[in-house]
C-alpha cells in the first residue's frame, strides 16, 4: 500500500461546539476514543482541559455520560462508578477516566496507583499535552527535560526528565498498556477497541498536542504528533500483561529536531542539548528494544 | 413520599447538569482562516500537451470503472489506445512521483483505459445534436483526426481528405506495428467514424479535389497533412542509390508490406523516426548502426525505444556526422566525422561542431535519411502565408485566411509528436467551432499547478512503477509482434493507487477524520465533503494535512468581503 | 444476655416484634450492621483508628456473603470518597467510614459530594487531630467540615448509630445531600452495648431501595457538574441551602416513622430532658449526654431545675428548636467536646448565635471539656453546672480540667 488509509468507525458521538482551542490534539482524541468505544461508554474527567473543552453546564457535547470529578480523583471516580453500575447489573458498560499529565503524572498518581494495583475494570487515558495547560502552560512531571513554560522559564527550562508513566503502570501489573497518537487514528482506535476488550485496569497514554503550549501553529498538530512518534521522542507500543512488549508500527529514522524545531517551547535549545536530547532519545529506543526482546523471550517459555 | 431535590425548576436542573449539547456555540465566530476545497492542476495534466484529466480517469480506475476512465480520457484524446503505446509520455517527465520513487506509469495506464474498451463503443451522449455546418480536414492523421473527433462532438459535418489508401497519416505509415498493432490504430479510427465523420482515402487536395472547390464548399478547411517530407543533408553522394529517406522505408514497409533490405545498414538522425527505421530494419535481419551528430543526452527519440533498440542490437555512433556517401552508383561507405558539443542553441540542446581531421569511413549497403521531417505544402495558395515551410497560424490555429486553419505538423507550433499533434487538433476544433458560431474562445489555462513541496509524504510509502510486462522478442527476425504488453489490472489498480493525485480531491477522508471540531461532513451535493462553517475554528490541520493539496486557506476577511 | 436472643428483662428496651436479634457490641460493628440493613451497594474505605473495626466487619459480611456490596479498598480516604462519589453518581447507594485525619483528607471530596447532589453516608468516628498524635474522642474533625454542604448527625449510643445511619439513608436520598453520622471515638465505636436488630423487611420498609430521577445512565446520558459560570453558581448554591432547610423538617418526620415501623426513638433535631421548666439548661451532643442525664437527674433530686438538651444535629442547624428549648431556660451551659481556635466551644458558638434574635436572651456560658480523648465524668458536668449556677455573666470560652494553673475550673 503506497498511501495511507483510514479505516475509522463513522459514529460520532462528540459533537460540535465545543470549547477546546483551534487545533487542540485533546479534542481529536476524544472524538477517536467514543468513535473506538460507542454509545456504551461513560466518561470521568478531572479538573483538565477537557473539564472546559466539554462545555459549561447545562451543556455537553459527548453523547455519553459524562462525570466531572476533582483533579486527583479520575481513577478512583471511574473505579466508583464501574462498581455502581456493576452492583446494579450492568457489567458491559465501559468506564473510561479521561485526564490530563497533571492529574495523571502529578496529583492523581495515587489515586491511579491505587486502582491499577486494585486492577480495576476502567480505561484510563491519559491525554498528555505535557504541561498544566488549562492553568496556562506551568510545567509538570511530565514536562520533557529541556522545554519552556511559565514556570520554567527558558533561562531556566525543565531540568529533570519527563516521568515515565508507563514504566509507573507497568509495575502494576496490569492486563493492558498502551501509547497512542492523534497522528495515527487507526492505531489509536485500535487500541481502544482492544483496551474496550480486556477486563482489568487498562492504561492508554495520549501524546496530545497543544498550540499554545506547545507554541505551534495549529495546522501542524498532526505533524508534530507524526514527527514525535517517528523521532521516537513517543514510541507507539502496547505491553500486554506487563511483559509482552509490542511496537505499534515502523518508526522512521527522523531526527528529534525535525519534532522539536516545530516548538516554539524548544526554540531556546542549543546544538548541544537538542543533540543531547536526540542521545536520550536513543538511549530510551534501545531500552525499549531490549524489553521487547526480553518480552518476546518469556513469551516463549 | 419520595420528593427528588435534582428536579427541573423552571426549565433549569437543580444539579449542574447537561440538558442539551453545544451546538448553540457556533465556534466558528473564532475562525480567521477559512479552509476550503479546490482542486489543482496536477503536473501531469500541464504535461499533457492535451491535457488529459489524468488523476481524475486514475480515480475510476481504482474503482474498476474502466469505461467511466475512458470516456474521461476522451474528452481530450480520441486516441488513447495509440497514445499509451507511442506517446512520448512528458505527462511521466511532469510526474511529482518521480521526486519521491519513480514516475506514474501513466502512459501505460492510458493503454490500459483503452485495451481494457477495445470492445466498447462511444457512449451515447456522444451523439449530440446536429449542426448545418461543414467542415473539411486536409489529412487524417494524430491532428486531423483529433480535430474532426472533437468537431464531430459538437455536431458538425466533417469530411477527412487523405491522399493515401489509409487513414492515419504518420501513425499507419510511419510507426512500426512492434510498436502500434494495426488493429488499436483501426478501432479508435472507427469509433471516430461512428461519430459521423466521413474519411475520403486516395483523395489528394490539389489533384483529386482543386483547394477553391474545397474551400467553396465548406464552413470551414482545416489544413492537418503533417510533415512527411524528409529533409536532406545536402551532401556529396546524396543522390547514389541505396539511400533514401527513413520515412520512405517505413512507409514503403508499413503500408505496401515492401520488405528489401540491405544487410549493412546505417540510419541518420536521433528522432523516433531513426530508432523505427533501424528497429524494422533489425527485424528484417540488417546489421544497423545509427549514426547521430549529438551526444545520449540530446537525443530526441524517447529514452526507452532507444534502450530497447539498443537490446535489439542497433549500434549507436554519437557524436559522429556524415560528411560525404561513398561508392560507384551504389553507397558502400559513409565518411563520417567526430563531432564535439559547442554551446547550446535556440531550441536548448548543445549545437554540434565538427573536430577537425577526425574523418573515418564505415560501411554502408542502405542508407536511412530521419534528420527531420517538413510538411508538402504543394497544393496550397501562394495567399496562405507560410513560414519556414510551415504554415503560419495564429494562437488560435487559424491562417491569415479567414476560415482556413491548421494544426499538426503542418502548422508552426510544437513539432514531431503524435500527442502534440492531437492537442493542436483539439485547439482548432475548438476555435474552429467558436469562429462558425461567431464566439470567443479562450483557452483554459492551467496554471495553478501543485508542485512536490505540496505533496504531504507522510501519507505514501516509497514503491516502484511496476515493470511492464514485454512479449518473447529472442527471435527478432520477422518477428513484428507487439514489443510491450502493458499492465495487467492490478498493476493498474496499484498503479491508480499509487498516484499522489496531486491537486484532486480522492475523497481520502483525510480531512474529516483529523478535524477535531467535526466540522467536516461527507456532502450529499456531490461534492466530496462539506465544512459546517458554523463550527470550524479554523485551525488548518485538514490544510495541512491533505495528502495533495486538494484545499486551500485563506483569510476569512477576502471571504467576507466579496 | 448472650447474643442473638432477648434474653428476659430486656423486652422493654427491645421491641421483641421489630427485633431480630439482640447484639452486645461495638458502636462500629453497630453501623457495619446498619450498612448491611441498608442493601448498601458500594463500600469504599481506607482504614483509620478507630473506624477500623467498621470495615474489618464490613469485609466480613461481604466476605460471607452476608451483604451484597462491593467492597472497594482504597489507597486513601480521599478516594474512598471520590469512589462513594462515583458509585452514588449510577444511583448505588453507597457507603464510607473515616475519622479525623481522614475525614481532613476527604475535605474537597466533601464539597464535591454535596455539590454534585449525591446521597452519600458516611460514618465519622470523632477523634482528635494531630500533630500531635491523638487517636481519642474529639468532634474537631467533624466540625471542622461544617460548610462542606453535610448534614451532621451525632449520635449518642451504639444504638442510635444503627437507627441514625439507615434514618441517614432516608434523609439523604430525599435531600440529595450526603449524610455525616458521627460517634465519639472508643466512648462508643469500642464500648461494646446491647444493639436491637432490626427484622430486614421492616428495615426495607421503612428504607426502599434507591433509584434517583437522574444518574450516570447510558440511555440518559447527561454531563454532571461541567463548569457553571456566574450566572448559574449561586442559584445552584441556593438550592443547597434549600434542601438543608428542607433536612429540618424532614429529620423529626423520618424519625416518627422509623418510630413507627421499627419502634425506637431518639428524638428528631434535638431530644429534650427535663427542659420544659428547666431554669439551668445543659447543651451537650454525643457521649457526654448519656453522663449528663444522670448529674441532671442528681441536680433535680436537689430541687435545682436543671434541664438537658442533646443536639443530635449539627447541620442544617436546628435555630428555631433551639430557639424554642432554650429560650425557655434562664442559663445556658454548652459543653464542647470541640475548639474552633481564637473562638470558642463550636456548638456554643452556633447556639449563641441561634439566640441572639430573641428578644429576651438567657446568659449563655461555654464549656470546653474532654479534648483528645479525657474523660467527661460526672463531677465534671457538677462543675460545670455549678458554675453556670454562680454566674453573673455569659463566658464564651471556659476551659475544663485544664492541668494548668490558669483560668479552668
Amino acid at each position: 500500500m503506497s498511501q495511507m488509509k483510514f479505516e475509522i468507525p463513522k459514529i460520532e458521538l462528540m459533537k460540535s461546539g465545543h470549547v477546546a482551542c483551534p487545533g487542540c490534539g485533546a479534542s481529536m482524541a476524544m472524538r477517536y476514543a467514543l468513535k473506538a468505544l460507542g454509545q456504551n461508554t461513560m466518561i470521568v474527567i478531572p479538573a483538565c482541559c477537557w473539564a472546559i473543552i466539554d462545555g459549561p453546564s447545562p451543556c455537553s457535547v459527548n453523547g455519553v455520560p459524562v462525570f466531572h470529578t476533582a483533579f486527583e480523583t479520575a481513577a478512583i471516580t471511574a473505579t466508583g462508578i464501574k462498581a455502581g453500575l456493576s452492583r446494579q447489573g450492568d457489567n458491559d458498560t465501559t468506564v473510561m477516566a479521561w485526564a490530563g499529565d497533571g492529574g495523571t503524572f502529578d496529583i492523581g498518581l495515587q489515586a491511579l496507583s491505587g486502582a491499577a494495583e486494585r486492577n480495576e475494570d476502567i480505561i484510563y487515558v491519559c491525554y498528555d499535552n505535557e504541561a498544566y495547560m488549562n492553568t496556562g502552560i506551568q510545567r509538570s512531571s511530565a514536562t520533557p527535560w529541556g522545554a519552556w513554560t511559565t514556570t520554567t522559564p527558558t533561562k531556566t527550562p525543565k531540568s529533570r526528565p519527563k516521568k515515565n508513566i508507563i514504566d509507573i503502570l507497568l509495575a502494576h501489573h496490569i492486563p493492558y498498556v498502551a501509547t497512542a497518537s492523534v497522528a495515527y487514528p487507526d492505531d489509536f482506535i485500535r487500541k481502544m477497541k482492544k483496551a474496550k476488550s480486556i477486563r482489568g485496569m487498562k492504561f492508554i497514554q495520549i501524546l496530545s498536542p497543544c498550540p499554545p503550549g506547545w507554541k505551534s501553529a495549529p495546522e501542524q498538530s498532526v505533524h508534530i504528533s507524526r514527527l514525535a512518534v517517528n523521532s521516537k521522542v513517543f514510541p507507539l507500543y502496547e505491553v500486554e500483561d506487563g511483559y509482552r512488549y509490542k511496537i505499534s508500527l515502523n518508526h522512521k529514522n527522523i531526527p528529534v529536531e525535525e519534532y522539536l524545531k516545530h516548538q516554539g517551547r524548544f526554540k531556546h535549545l542549543s546544538k548541544e542539548q537538542i543533540k543531547q536530547i536526540q542521545v536520550d532519545t536513543d538511549t530510551k529506543w534501545e531500552v525499549l528494544m531490549k524489553k521487547v526482546e526480553m518480552g518476546e523471550l518469556f513469551s516463549e517459555n | 413520599m419520595k420528593k427528588n431535590a435534582l428536579d427541573f425548576k423552571e426549565g433549569m436542573p437543580v444539579s449542574a447538569m447537561s440538558i442539551t449539547d453545544m451546538s448553540k456555540n457556533k465556534t466558528g465566530s473564532w475562525r480567521y482562516m477559512r479552509p476550503y476545497y479546490q482542486n489543482k492542476t496536477a503536473p501531469c495534466i500541464k504535461g499533457c500537451p492535451t491535457g488529459e484529466k489524468i488523476p481524475d480517469y486514475f480515480d475510476k480506475v481504482k474503482a474498476g470503472k474502466f469505461e467511466e476512465a475512458w470516456h474521461i480520457i476522451l474528452e481530450d484524446n480520441p486516441l488513447p489506445g495509440v497514445c499509451g503505446r507511442v506517446c512520448y509520455h512528458p505527462c511521466e517527465g511532469a510526474c511529482n512521483r518521480k521526486d519521491l520513487d519513480s514516475p506514474i506509469a501513466i502512459n501505460n495506464m492510458e493503454r490500459f483505459v483503452a485495451d481494457q474498451n477495445m470492445a466498447n463503443g462511444y457512449p451515447k451522449h456522444f451523439h449530440v445534436e446536429k449542426t448545418e455546418m461543414k467542415i473539411a480536414i486536409i489529412g487524417s492523421g494524430p491532428a486531423g483526426l483529433s480535430a474532426a473527433y472533437q468537431l464531430a462532438r459538437k455536431g458538425h459535418a466533417v469530411t477527412i481528405y487523405e491522399s493515401l489508401a489509409q487513414p492515419g497519416g504518420m501513425l499507419q505509415m510511419g510507426i512500426p506495428k512492434y510498436r502500434l498493432p494495426r488493429e488499436v490504430l483501426k478501432k479508435e479510427i472507427k469509433d471516430i467514424q461512428t461519430l459521423g465523420v466521413k474519411i475520403k482515402t486516395k483523395c489528394t487536395v490539389g489533384k483529386d479535389i482543386s483547394w477553391q472547390n474545397l474551400q467553396m464548399s465548406y464552413d470551414a478547411v482545416l489544413i492537418a497533412t503533417g510533415a512527411i517530407k524528409s529533409r536532406p543533408l545536402n551532401i556529396p553522394g546524396e543522390e547514389k542509390k541505396g539511400i533514401a529517406p527513413g520515412l520512405q522505408f517505413l512507409r514503403e514497409f508499413n503500408l505496401d508490406d515492401k520488405k528489401e533490405i540491405k544487410r549493412k545498414v546505417v540510419v541518420v538522425g536521433g528522432g523516433n523516426t531513426a530508432i523505427d527505421c533501424a528497429r524494422s530494419a533489425v527485424r528484417l535481419g540488417a546489421d544497423v548502426t545509427i549514426v547521430y551528430r549529438r551526444s545520449h543526452k540530446e537525443m530526441p527519440a524517447v529514452p526507452e525505444e532507444i534502450e530497447e533498440a539498443e537490446a535489439e542490437g542497433v549500434k549507436i555512433n554519437y557524436l559522429t556526422n556524415p560528411v560525404e556517401f561513398i561508392g560507384d552508383s551504389r553507397v558502400r561507405k559513409i565518411r563520417l566525422i567526430r563531432m564535439e558539443l559547442g554551446e547550446p542553441d535556440d531550441d536548448g540542446r548543445r549545437r554540434s561542431v565538427e573536430v577537425q581531421g577526425s574523418e573515418f569511413e564505415i560501411e554502408a549497403d542502405q542508407v536511412m535519411l530521419a534528420i527531420g521531417e517538413i510538411p508538402a505544402l504543394d497544393f496550397l495558395p501562394d495567399s496562405i502565408n507560410a513560414q519556414w515551410g510551415r504554415v503560419d497560424v495564429d494562437s488560435f490555429q487559424m491562417t491569415n485566411n479567414r476560415g482556413v486553419f491548421a494544426c499538426g505538423d503542418s502548422a508552426n507550433g510544437p513539432i514531431g509528436t503524435v500527442v502534440d499533434a492531437i492537442a493542436t487538433g483539439k485547439n482548432s476544433a475548438f476555435t474552429i467551432d467558436a469562429f462558425l458560431n461567431d464566439k470567443s474562445y479562450h483557452f483554459i489555462n492551467n496554471n495553478n499547478v501543485v508542485g512536490f513541496d505540496k505533496i504531504n509524504l507522510d501519507y505514501f510509502h516509497k514503491e516502484e512503477r511496476p515493470a511492464e510486462a514485454r512479449s518473447d522478442q529472442t527471435k527478432l527476425t520477422n518477428n513484428f509482434s507487439e514489443v510491450n504488453l502493458g499492465l495487467d489490472k492490478d498493476q493498474a489498480k496499484n498503479e491508480a493507487e499509487r498516484c499522489f493525485s496531486c491537486g484532486y480531491c480522492t475523497t481520502c477522508d483525510t480531512c474529516l477524520v483529523f478535524c477535531p471540531d467535526v466540522a467536516i461532513t461527507h456532502s450529499d451535493n456531490g461534492a466530496p465533503y462539506t465544512i459546517n462553517y458554523d463550527y470550524c475554528k479554523g485551525c488548518g490541520i485538514c490544510v495541512y494535512e491533505c495528502p495533495r493539496d486538494a484545499m486551500a486557506f485563506e483569510e476569512e476577511i477576502k471571504w467576507k468581503t466579496e | 444476655m448472650e447474643n442473638g436472643v432477648i434474653t428476659a428483662g430486656l423486652e422493654k428496651y427491645f421491641n421483641p416484634e421489630t427485633t431480630e436479634e439482640v447484639k452486645v457490641t461495638e458502636g462500629t460493628h453497630a453501623a457495619s450492621y446498619a450498612v448491611g440493613l441498608a442493601r448498601v451497594k458500594v463500600i469504599s474505605a481506607y482504614p483509620i483508628t478507630p473506624q477500623t473495626s467498621i470495615v474489618e466487619k464490613l469485609s466480613e459480611m461481604c466476605a460471607s456473603g452476608e451483604i451484597d456490596a462491593e467492597f472497594i479498598k482504597v489507597e486513601s480516604e480521599h478516594s474512598a470518597m471520590a469512589c462513594v462519589i462515583g458509585s452514588e453518581s449510577t444511583g448505588a447507594r453507597s457507603f464510607t467510614a473515616t475519622s479525623s485525619q481522614g475525614l481532613a483528607l476527604m475535605h474537597e471530596e466533601l464539597h464535591w459530594a454535596a455539590g454534585a447532589r449525591l446521597p452519600v453516608v458516611m460514618v465519622n468516628v470523632n477523634r482528635a487531630l494531630g500533630a500531635p498524635w491523638n487517636i481519642w474522642a474529639d468532634q474537631s474533625d467533624s466540625l471542622a467540615q461544617r460548610d462542606t454542604g453535610w448534614v451532621q448527625l451525632y449520635a449518642e449510643s451504639n444504638q442510635e448509630v444503627l437507627d441514625m445511619v439507615l434514618q441517614a439513608y432516608r434523609l439523604a436520598e430525599e435531600i440529595m445531600l450526603p449524610v455525616m453520622v458521627n460517634m465519639d471515638a472508643f466512648f462508643l465505636s469500642h464500648t461494646t452495648e446491647p444493639v436491637a436488630i432490626p427484622k430486614q423487611h421492616l428495615v426495607d420498609q421503612f428504607l426502599p431501595g434507591y433509584n434517583p430521577k437522574f444518574k450516570m445512565d447510558i440511555k440518559d446520558p447527561r454531563a454532571f457538574g461541567g463548569l457553571a459560570t456566574p450566572d448559574r453558581y449561586m442559584e445552584l448554591r441556593y438550592n443547597i441551602q434549600k434542601s438543608m432547610e428542607g433536612a429540618l423538617d424532614l429529620i423529626p418526620k423520618i424519625a416518627d416513622e422509623y418510630d413507627a415501623i421499627i419502634k425506637r426513638h431518639h428524638g428528631g433535631l434535638v431530644e429534650e430532658y427535663l427542659t420544659e421548666d428547666a431554669e439551668y439548661l445543659l447543651v451537650t451532643s454525643g457521649t457526654i449526654t448519656g453522663t449528663s442525664r444522670i448529674v441532671v437527674d442528681a441536680f433535680r433530686n436537689k430541687g435545682i431545675k436543671v434541664g438537658l438538651l442533646k443536639m443530635r444535629v449539627f447541620r442544617p442547624f436546628p435555630v428555631k428548636v433551639v430557639q424554642e428549648s432554650a429560650g425557655r431556660a434562664k442559663k445556658i451551659a454548652v459543653i464542647d467536646r470541640n475548639i474552633s481556635f481564637g473562638q470558642s466551644g463550636i456548638f456554643f458558638n452556633e447556639l449563641k448565635s441561634a439566640l441572639y434574635n430573641l428578644e429576651t436572651r438567657p446568659l449563655i456560658n461555654g464549656y470546653v471539656a474532654g479534648l483528645g480523648g479525657r474523660d467527661v465524668t460526672p463531677s465534671t458536668i457538677e462543675k460545670v453546672i455549678n458554675h453556670l449556677i454562680a454566674a453573673e455573666k455569659g463566658e464564651d470560652l471556659i476551659w475544663m480540667e485544664l492541668n494548668y494553673e490558669s483560668d479552668e475550673i
